[in-house]
């Protein structure tokens, strides 16, 4: 049911980018054209599965992460799932060192994740918030917009360390 | 397009039926007219002085964040402590919607732990943390209104003498409790 909801919220998307991308050449374009514009505008974000590489927002000292496995779902990891990491880049006198394999929960994903009122809420990064094995942060401050949904996730921790809600 | 739209609308919704937990969820943010909620303000209080919770801290969330209105803080003194006062929490909300045909619950998090605790029962959210959790993590300095950029700093530095001190002291985690 989950996967034919996302796919089913993916081609309605699809559809509707489809149809903008109709209407704005005209009347007077080649089939050509026309496919080209098609196959741009129907071009979508995927999961995060392995070796995708995040971007980390809190202050346990790493920079960069990759995904090693998706803990929820066979495709990937969306927003407000939980992955296992390896650290890539560390700052010096960090909290975790560059190697070190950890948890991370999702709090900003470019794959885009319906709402309850029919909007869809995507962003430009992915981005991912350190946890240990119980599910606590890691650093102490999150940076940057965390949008609302975690809380359904049960991730109210992140929420409450995080400055900027969307 | 119309139709498929529509067709994604109602595979939503028949997926929230499916779901009961969310319906309610919804439901409680839909009405914010609602009289009573999960929790009031005054019965955590009530709860929070009979389990002789530590440093209990109502704080008002300033507007731009509209997913709560109020947040409290509780100190445990060790980390079954901190298990009972969540206890005591999921308690009150039982009694009070005793006889009710379909019961909601606040979801609880990180309970298995036990350092910190949320107890998020809608417009309230109840944090329960153990002494060092609530040192380290320094709430009160995030949501009470002040500068942010001093705060980072502040927070960076003291999270690197943390990290000493917990690679010095080699005592088990029982002794420490």
């Amino acid at each position: 049911m989950a996967a034919a909801f996302a796919s089913r919220c993916s081609r309605v998307g699809r559809s509707l980018s489809g149809g903008l991308s109709n209407s704005s050449p005209g009347l007077f374009t080649s089939s050509h054209g026309m496919t080209c514009n098609n196959l741009f505008s129907q071009q979508q974000r995927t999961f995060i599965q392995m070796r995708t590489v995040l971007k980390v927002v809190d202050n346990s000292g790493a920079k960069k992460v990759m995904c090693i496995q998706a803990l929820k779902g066979k495709k990937g990891a969306r927003l407000g799932d939980t992955i296992i990491a390896s650290v890539k880049e560390a700052h010096p006198n960090g909290k975790v060192k560059k190697g070190k394999v950890v948890y991370g929960v999702v709090v900003r994903a470019a794959m885009q994740k319906g709402r309850c009122d029919g909007s869809e809420v995507k962003f430009d990064d992915n981005a991912v918030v350190l946890v240990d094995k119980q599910g606590q942060p890691i650093g102490t401050r999150v940076f940057g917009p965390v949008p609302h949904e975690l809380r359904q996730k049960k991730h109210v921790k992140i929420l409450t360390l995080a400055g900027h809600i969307a | 397009m119309l139709g498929v739209i529509g067709a994604g609308t109602w595979l939503r919704y028949s997926k929230a039926l499916l779901q009961p937990w969310k319906v309610g969820f919804s439901s409680l943010s839909a009405v914010d007219g609602r009289k009573h909620h999960l929790l009031d303000l005054q019965e955590i209080e009530t709860v929070l002085t009979d389990v002789k919770a530590d440093n209990v801290k109502v704080i008002p969330v300033p507007k731009h964040c509209d997913w709560a209105d109020f947040m409290v803080l509780a100190t445990g003194r060790s980390t079954w402590h901190v298990k009972n006062i969540a206890q005591a929490l999921i308690y009150k909300a039982k009694q009070k919607q005793r006889g009710v045909e379909r019961m909601m619950l606040p979801s609880v998090e990180g309970q298995a732990g036990g350092k910190w605790i949320v107890i998020d029962s809608g417009k309230v959210i109840v944090h329960a943390l153990d002494e060092k959790a609530r040192a380290y993590y320094n709430l009160e300095g995030l949501w009470t209104p002040g500068t942010i950029q001093n705060e980072r700093e502040e927070d960076l530095q003291k999270a690197l003498v943390k990290v000493r001190r917990k690679n010095n002291s080699k005592k088990p985690a029982q002794k420490n409790a």
